[in-house]
Formats: structure tokens, sequence, C-alpha cells
């Protein structure tokens, strides 16, 4: 699902109100989103109640593909935060897939 | 096209191929060779300003050439017709898009911004005031590579390439330029005593023009040839093409400040003479000035480096050269034209006008009153002064070439002239000898005529409209470029520079607006920055008064109190020694409260260079600016401004913190730009010798200094130069000296590892040596031995360099360091952000602190900081818990986003 996020400023920063865990430099096994545990990926841990994360649509649990058309499957955490704050930008558009998401596709490909 | 095509084969069957790889170029941009003459020049000149050679440029020209037509054919230009005008409306707007663009191309730059770095380089640690010699020369080579690669960008080549191209493809392919000539020379006489010798000087500029080649073009395709040798015909073919053509190729010449009317004229003008020089060097015999233009255009190919010709090589520029003294100004400005075209990233061509002493004969018609004859001289003397032949610029001098240009930049308000006139002076102060004659005969006109009212300076703000700001911007561009170059001269250039009237506020104004427009990333601030940078070194020793500032000898360590009444008697309060400070922590501490002095007057002048106020300036640079050069020079900046040991650093130690600069410092430590990373952490380092600031730095620095040292085993490591290296594992050592707080912290942030690797396999004897200090430091904290024994490290490692570390150990030293900080991180959450970061336990750890310091976090952990330093600001740093649970937090998260593959818990980053 395409998600655009238009970031919120709050005094000097932009923020699009919501938080990540993953990459390649953590442990996956921690991940309680993602179904296979050895997924390094990028997954939304919490989202702000009624912040430019929410208000597009992102949820919990939504794995990151790509931000602005970087991909986020094979980045450390670093390298992710830093993609989604760049100052200079203010629309994020991210391509996440959830796990109904993911359901449906299945279903679509066994059918 | 057929006719042309035809008569060029009968002309010079030699060079079908060119022809067709000029009209290619022709098409391409027509704009740039047209402009190559006169446009080109300006272009040119900026571009050249910095890159002094641009051979670059003349093979991209080829390129492009090649590329569009296949040679060989039968040699007809593969003019489709259409295309010129297209392409040469094109190539026009290309051509101001360039000028444009031309401000932001770094590249040019970066050469000499490199040069100036390594000027700047004062670290004042070990080496006061360090002052690498200017590598202008060195310089030369990069920035040939910048221009060429600058000029690509904007296209300058492909300009160039047309002219040459563009015009006389027909005829020989070669020069366009000489075909123009042709072109003109034949329609000129005839034209001369018909339309008047103001046209042609017109048509001369158009010829030089992307717009004449546009012309020619058109006229090939369009079957010039069919116009045949008369001049009416060709009229009506002009008005005909011009009509069409004109109004796009009248734009250029619109924005270059031709007039309007002249357009047309031109126009009418040049397609006569295309036609005519077509037809008019197989058809008409030699006649004075024509006919010499005829030489040259058939010969002019054959200076073209495309062109193999070799008949035609040398004798064009002695009658080149001939034809600026002859008594019409036109044949002088046409003439002037072609050298420019001649010129144009062309070494040997440039040499040989030197031998034939064409440059006295070049400065001479700098004080013609026409504006065409002295606006083509100075693109000549641009061209030729571009180069790594500096012996082009010693003729320029030495005949008296400074003076006349300031001359000439005094009298002049045809913007164009002033650009060409900027611009050769840009290319000249590039040679080091050369500088101070610049600065002495035209330092205080420059400023006057040139930054003064283009800053905005004591006036309005440069919010002025676009057009205006392109204009504007160029010359300035090239002014701030030239004072970038003088100011790198030495002491006695800065201090003339410093001592100019205004010059100072005047830059520190453009940047202000600069920064407050965001528009951060053009040459002319970047220029201007590094000025600053430049006029900045050493400014503790330099300056008048500056004995004052030094802090005596031992004695008057009062406190912070006493100093701030006056500005020029606090020299006494600052105690401590007056060399080369290295560490000065113990007086620092002292000026934790300092007030900066109250001054009597506001500070002008240089004085502002190193008010704290420039500061924040700078740092908002640091902040906003996303190009390279820029950024490297406003570190520099602070770097020079915090280095030594006078009163004024130690303010600025003190301001730098307080202005929150050190996140943006740190910041910038992730940059992937080798130079921006060694100015800034050397920044850092000086900034160090304040003793908070060492402990602020060694918390939050430590992790991204140690991340920059190279590692086989980090994933991510950056691909530093050895510069850079040793420049970072400097700063390391100056943060950890004195300081076994910070050294804890480089130990858990697994550096022992990556030392000792270097230490151990570095190329570099600087690097290893520099590695090893640290670690020899290291052990000196005696505390510190349990805990890397601990890890596996034993004395051996530390003390030589051969000692191999053991991976393993060093990863199980790693989780135990990591384990030991969790309590610490723990406790330090509290005053972290109150991220209730349930999801993953532990999460609160450093990591939020960590992914806090980009974002607005960020203010806050520093302001903690800050402030809980301020309120223990007498008593040891160490002491503070609550700081030091931050910075323990901080080195935490740096360990848990570090230690890939330890960290047992996820990190979790508030974006």
């Amino acid at each position: 699902q395409r998600i655009e996020i238009h970031k919120l400023r709050q005094g000097d920063n932009l923020i699009l109100g919501f938080s990540i865990g993953g990459g390649i430099d953590q442990d996956p096994t921690q991940n309680p989103f993602s179904e296979d545990k050895t997924d390094k990926g990028i997954y939304v841990t919490r989202v702000t109640a009624g912040g430019p994360a929410e208000v597009a649509g992102l949820q919990t649990g939504d794995k990151i593909m790509q931000v602005n058309g970087w991909d986020m499957t094979m980045v450390t955490h670093d390298q992710a935060r830093k993609r989604l704050t760049k100052r200079n930008e203010e629309v994020v558009r991210l391509l996440v897939t959830r796990q109904s998401l993911q359901k449906a596709v299945q279903q679509s490909m066994m059918s | 096209e057929q006719s042309p095509s035809n008569q060029t084969s009968i002309a010079m069957m030699q060079e079908p191929q060119e022809m067709v790889e000029e009209t290619v170029t022709v098409e391409e941009d027509p704009g740039t060779p047209t402009s190559h003459v006169s446009i080109v020049t300006s272009e040119d000149g900026t571009t050249r300003r910095t890159e002094t050679k641009v051979t670059k440029m003349v093979k991209t020209v080829t390129t492009r050439t090649v590329r569009q037509v296949p040679l060989g054919p039968d040699g007809l230009p593969a003019m489709d017709g259409s295309s010129p005008l297209g392409s040469y409306t094109d190539s026009i707007d290309r051509r101001y898009l360039k000028n444009g663009e031309r401000f932001i191309t770094p590249q040019a730059s970066s050469t000499l911004t490199r040069s100036y770095n390594s000027y700047n380089d004062s670290y004042p640690e070990s080496h006061e005031g360090q002052y690498r010699p200017y590598g202008g020369h060195d310089g030369y080579a990069e920035l040939s590579d910048s221009y060429g690669s600058l000029s690509r960008g904007v296209g300058y080549r492909p300009r160039y390439a047309f002219v040459p191209g563009g015009s006389y493809r027909p005829d020989d392919g070669s020069f366009t330029l000489p075909s123009r000539r042709d072109n003109y020379g034949p329609v000129a006489q005839p034209q001369v005593p018909v339309g008047s010798s103001v046209d042609l000087n017109r048509s001369q500029p158009e010829r030089f023009q992307p717009e004449p080649y546009g012309l020619e073009d058109d006229n090939r395709s369009l079957g010039v040839d069919d116009e045949g040798y008369e001049l009416d015909p060709d009229y009506s073919t002009v008005n005909r093409r011009t009509s069409a053509g004109v109004p796009e190729r009248g734009r250029p010449h619109k924005g270059r400040g031709y007039d309007d009317p002249l357009d047309s004229e031109l126009a009418e003008e040049r397609i006569p003479y295309l036609h005519g020089g077509y037809a008019a060097p197989l058809a008409q015999p030699e006649r004075g000035s024509m006919a010499s233009i005829e030489r040259l255009g058939k010969r002019s190919p054959s200076i073209d480096s495309i062109r193999k010709d070799p008949r035609w090589r040398d004798p064009d520029l002695p009658e080149v050269i001939a034809m600026l003294s002859h008594p019409i100004d036109p044949v002088k400005s046409n003439a002037a034209a072609y050298l420019q075209h001649l010129c144009y990233e062309n070494d040997k061509i440039k040499k040989d006008v030197r031998h034939l002493k064409g440059i006295p004969i070049l400065v001479g018609l700098l004080d013609h009153p026409k504006p065409e004859v002295h606006r083509k001289a100075c693109g000549a003397l641009r061209n030729i002064s571009y180069g790594k032949d500096n012996e082009n610029k010693v003729a320029i001098k030495n005949c008296d070439g400074i003076p006349a240009l300031i001359r000439l930049l005094r009298k002049t308000n045809d913007m164009e002239v002033r650009e060409l006139i900027t611009g050769t002076l840009w290319n000249l102060s590039s040679y080091e000898p050369l500088k101070m004659v610049i600065i002495n005969h035209g330092l205080q006109t420059l400023t006057n005529e040139v930054i003064i009212p283009h800053s905005g300076w004591e006036s309005e703000p440069n919010e002025d409209s676009k057009p205006r700001d392109a204009e504007w911007t160029t010359v300035f561009k090239n002014t701030s470029g030239k004072l970038r170059n003088v100011s790198s001269d030495g002491a006695e250039a800065r201090r003339r520079l410093r001592e100019c009237d205004g010059l100072v506020d005047a830059l520190l104004h453009a940047l202000q607006s600069a920064v407050g427009k965001k528009d951060t990333d053009n040459k002319s601030v970047e220029n201007c920055v590094c000025i600053m940078r430049n006029l900045s070194y050493h400014v503790h020793k330099e300056v008048p008064g500056a004995d004052k500032y030094q802090e005596l000898d031992a004695g008057q360590t009062t406190g912070t109190g006493g100093s701030q009444k006056k500005k020029k008697d606090d020299a006494g309060c600052f105690g401590g020694k007056k060399a080369k400070g290295k560490k000065n922590g113990d007086l620092d501490r002292n000026f934790d409260t300092l007030d900066l002095p109250k001054r009597s007057e506001a500070a002008k002048g240089f004085e502002l260079l190193y008010q704290p106020d420039v500061v924040r300036l700078y740092l908002s640079i640091l902040t906003e600016s996303q190009n390279f050069n820029t950024l490297e020079a406003a570190a520099g900046a602070l770097q020079n401004l915090s280095a030594g040991n006078w009163m004024w650093s130690t303010y600025i130690r003190a301001t730098v913190r307080k202005e929150r600069g050190l996140p943006v410092l740190v910041e910038l430590l992730q940059s992937d730009s080798d130079k921006v990373v060694r100015a800034v952490s050397i920044a850092l380092r000086n900034l160090s010798m304040d003793r908070r600031n060492k402990d602020l730095i060694g918390s939050y620095a430590m992790g991204e200094l140690v991340r920059n040292l190279p590692s086989r085993q980090q994933r991510s490591a950056k691909n530093l130069e050895e510069d850079t290296v040793v420049a970072v594992l400097n700063t390391i050592h100056e943060i950890i000296t004195d300081s076994s707080e910070n050294a804890r912290s480089l130990i858990q942030t697994q550096g022992i590892q990556k030392l000792v690797a270097i230490s151990k396999s570095s190329q570099s004897p600087r690097e290893t040596k520099a590695a090893s200090h640290i670690l020899q430091m290291i052990w000196s904290y005696k505390e510190l031995r349990n805990a890397l024994q601990k890890d596996g490290w034993n004395k051996s490692h530390f003390q030589s360099v051969s000692a191999a570390p053991k991976g393993s150990k060093g990863t199980a030293g790693r989780s135990g360091y990591d384990d030991s900080t969790l309590p610490l991180v723990d406790k330090s959450q509290d005053n972290e952000k109150s991220g209730s970061r349930d999801m993953i336990p532990m999460d609160e750890l450093g990591p939020d602190g960590y992914s806090t310091i980009d974002h607005r976090d960020k203010e806050r952990k520093y302001k903690s900081s800050d402030s809980t330093g301020d309120a223990s600001e007498k008593e040891p740093l160490k002491n503070d818990t609550n700081r030091k649970n931050i910075n323990r937090s901080n080195r935490a998260s740096v360990n848990l986003v570090d230690a890939r593959d330890i960290k047992p818990q996820p990190v979790d980053s508030w974006v």
C-alpha cells in the first residue's frame, strides 16, 4: 500500500508521527510484528494518535518497503531513520505492507 | 544546406567530417558557439575562474559533435535544416540556463576549495597556524577537471564546440568563428559601406554567439547557398531567417545586454555574412580585413583541435593579431572575438598568442572606447588567462593588464563587460604571484564596485527580481571567487583584505541574506564563506591588537567576572600559557560563565570576523547548506576561530556550545564528503579546548568519530582519505586527553578494535602514529585498564602496534560494555525523552537518545547538558550525574546502534 505522509512541522523539526524498529543492524527476533522472525526490515512500532502518519493511514506493524523510492528492506536502523527524516522533504511517500495485505496477496495468488 | 556543403566541400574537402560534426554541434548548442565568443567568454570566464584549464571542454564538444553526426559521410552536414533553428533556440536557452546553473555547480570551485581548505588547517594544538601553502597550482589540475566537468554541466563545452563547428561547417568545419568571419568578411565588406561598421560590429557578436551559429546552421540548412553571394538576397534570406530565428536568437542577445533593435540588424547582417562567408572564400578576392577574415575563416578550422588539417594552424594567429590593430573597429572586435574563440581551451593557441605579442595589444584594447571592442578583448583575455599555463597570466600582468582591467571595471556599466573583467581577474588571481598585485590594484575598487553594491550591505537586502539577481550574482561570484583566491595568499593578503573598508561587513551581510533566503548552495555563498574562512585563519595572531587579547602567562587567573568589562583589557583574565595553547582546559573552566565583553562601539570591519555573532551565521550555514565546499568552509571558519589562545577564541568556543553548534557539527561527521568530515573533526578538536565542550563532544561525538574510522568489519565504513582519518584520530586523541570519561566512552564505542587495527595495519604512517598515540593515552588511564583487560585487551595492544586484536574477545568486550552501560542507560532514560517505547524493552535506551540527536529531542538533550553544565560550572563536570547520565545514554545509544550483532533489543526510532 502506498502511503503519503505530509510531515508536520514542529519547531525546527519535521515529524511524521510514528516510530520505527528493525534494520539490518538490529535483532529481528524481537520484532512482534513480523511473521518471519528473520525479517530485518523496518517496521512501524508505534503511531502517534492524530499524527501525520495516522492521518495518512499508516498502521503499527506495517513494514516499510520503500521511502520516496529508497529501498528500506536492507538498511540499518539509522539509515532508515535518516531517510525518513530528511530536512528538506516535506512529504514522504512510503510503500508499506502489512499482514492483512500479505494475506490478501497470497490468497489471490493461490486462487 | 546543400549549397553550403558544396561550397565547403569545394573549399575544404578535407573537412567534410568536421562539417558534419560541427553541424551537429551547432545544432546541439547553438548557443554555445556564439556565446562562446561573446557569451561564452563570460561563461567561460566564470567557470574558468576557478579552473584554469578547460581542456575538457573541448573534448566535450567534440564528443557531442561526433555523436551527433557520423563523420565521414559525404561531409554534408546532417543539417536537417530544421534543427539549426530549433537547436539554436534551445542552445540559447541553454546558454542562459547555464548562466543560472553556473552558480550552482560546485565542481569548479571544489578544487579550489580544497586548496583553501588545506590553507585553513588551523589546528592549534600541534601546529599553531599550520598554514599549508596555497595549493593553487594543485588546484589547477583539479580545477581543470572540475572545470571540465563544470563545463560539461553547464554545457559550456557544447557551446564552445558550437562556435567552431557551427559557423562554417561548409567552409571548413574547424572554426565556426573563422567561417563566421568569412561570412562577415565578404558580407561585411559590402555591408560596411552599406550598412555601417556598427552593423558589422553587431553582427560580430552575433557571430560568436550561439545565435550566429544558429543562423549559420539555418543558413546552411536552408540552403544558404541558394542565396548566392549577393547581399541583397542574403538580406532577404537573412531577413527571412531572422524573423524566424531572430526572435530566438535575439533573445540571447537581449539577455546579454545587447540592444534589442540590434538583433534584427544583426541577424540580417549575419545571414548575409554567412552567405557571404560561404561564397566569399571562394569567390571573393582577399581584400583587406575581409580577406584576412576569410583566410582566418579557412584557417580557423585548423586551429580547432578537432580539425586535423595542419595547414591552417599558425598562419591564422598572426593575422588575427594583426587585425587587432586594424583601424576599423569592427575588425578589431571581430578579431578579438575570434581570438577568444580560438583560445577556448586551447593552450597552444594561447601560448602562441603570447609569443606573437598579442597580449599587450589586447590589453591596449581594453581602453578602447567602443564597448564591442573592449568587451571582446576582455573575453579574449579571459580565455587566455585561463589555463595551466601561467605565463599568460604573467604576460597580462606584465603589460599592466591588471590596472587596465580595474580601470575598465570602474568605467563600464555594462554588466557583461563587468562579468568578463571579473572573470579575467578571477583567472589571474589563481596564480600565486599575481595575487598581491591584484590586491594592490584592485582590492578597494572591487570591494566598492562589486561586493558592496551586490551584497546589499548598507542598503536593502538582495531581494531583487530574478534577472537582476542573476546578473549581479555572476559578477559577484566572479569577484568573490577572486577574493577567495587572493585571500589565500598569505598573511599580508589577509591583512589587506581584513582592512579593506567594508569588505568583511559586506560579505557577512551577503551571507546573512543568503541564509535568510535559504539559498546557501550557490557558488557565491561558497566563495564568501571561503573568504571568511581564509580571513579567520590566524586571526588571533594577525589582527592588530591581537596581543592584547592574548592570555597572559600564569597569574591572573581571576574569575570570569573581571575580564568582561572592556574588550581590550581582558587579556589578563585568562591566564594560562600564551603559547600555542594546547590544553586550556583549566583556563576554559573558568570561563564557563564568561560574558562576552561589552563593546564600546559596534564591531565593524574585520572585527566582525570573530564576533560571536558570526558563530550563529556559520552554524546556520552548516545546518542549511548542502554544498560540500560551503560546509567545509564554514567548518573551517569555526575551526580557525576556535583555534588559539586568545580571548575571542574562548568566546567563540563557548558561543558555539551555547548556540547548540556541537550537535550540528557532530551530525556533519556523518557526511559523505571527506573534506567536510575533516574540517568538522578538526573544528571539534579545536572546540574541545574548552573543557565543557570537550566533555560534551566526548559524549556526543565519540560514536560518530569512531564510525568514521575505517574498519574491516564495519559494514558501512566510509572510505575516507588518509588526511581525514588522521584528523579524526587527532580529534579523538584530543578529546580523550585529560578526560578519562571520554576515554571510557571511546572504549564503549568499540573504538579500541578499530584503533588497534589501524595502528597495526594501516598503510599510512601518520595514521598509525596517531592511532598508537591514542592507544597509549588510553592505557595511561589506569582505571580503565581493568575494563580493557576484561575485554581481552592487554598491554601489548596499547603499547605496540603489532598486537593483533582478538576479534572474538573484542566482541565479547563489546557486549561487556553494553552490559555495563545498560544500567546507566536505564537511569538516564528518565532524563531522556519520556518515550514510552513499550514495544520493546530496553529500546528506550540510548537509541532513542541517539536518534533524538537528530530530532527535536536533540534540542532537549543539549539543553539539559548545557543547563546542567551551567549549574555546576564550578564543579568538575564529571560529578554532574545528570549530565553523566545523558552522556551515558548517548554513548549507550551509540553502542547499541553500533553493536550490530550484539544488540539484544531492537532499537526504536521516533521519526
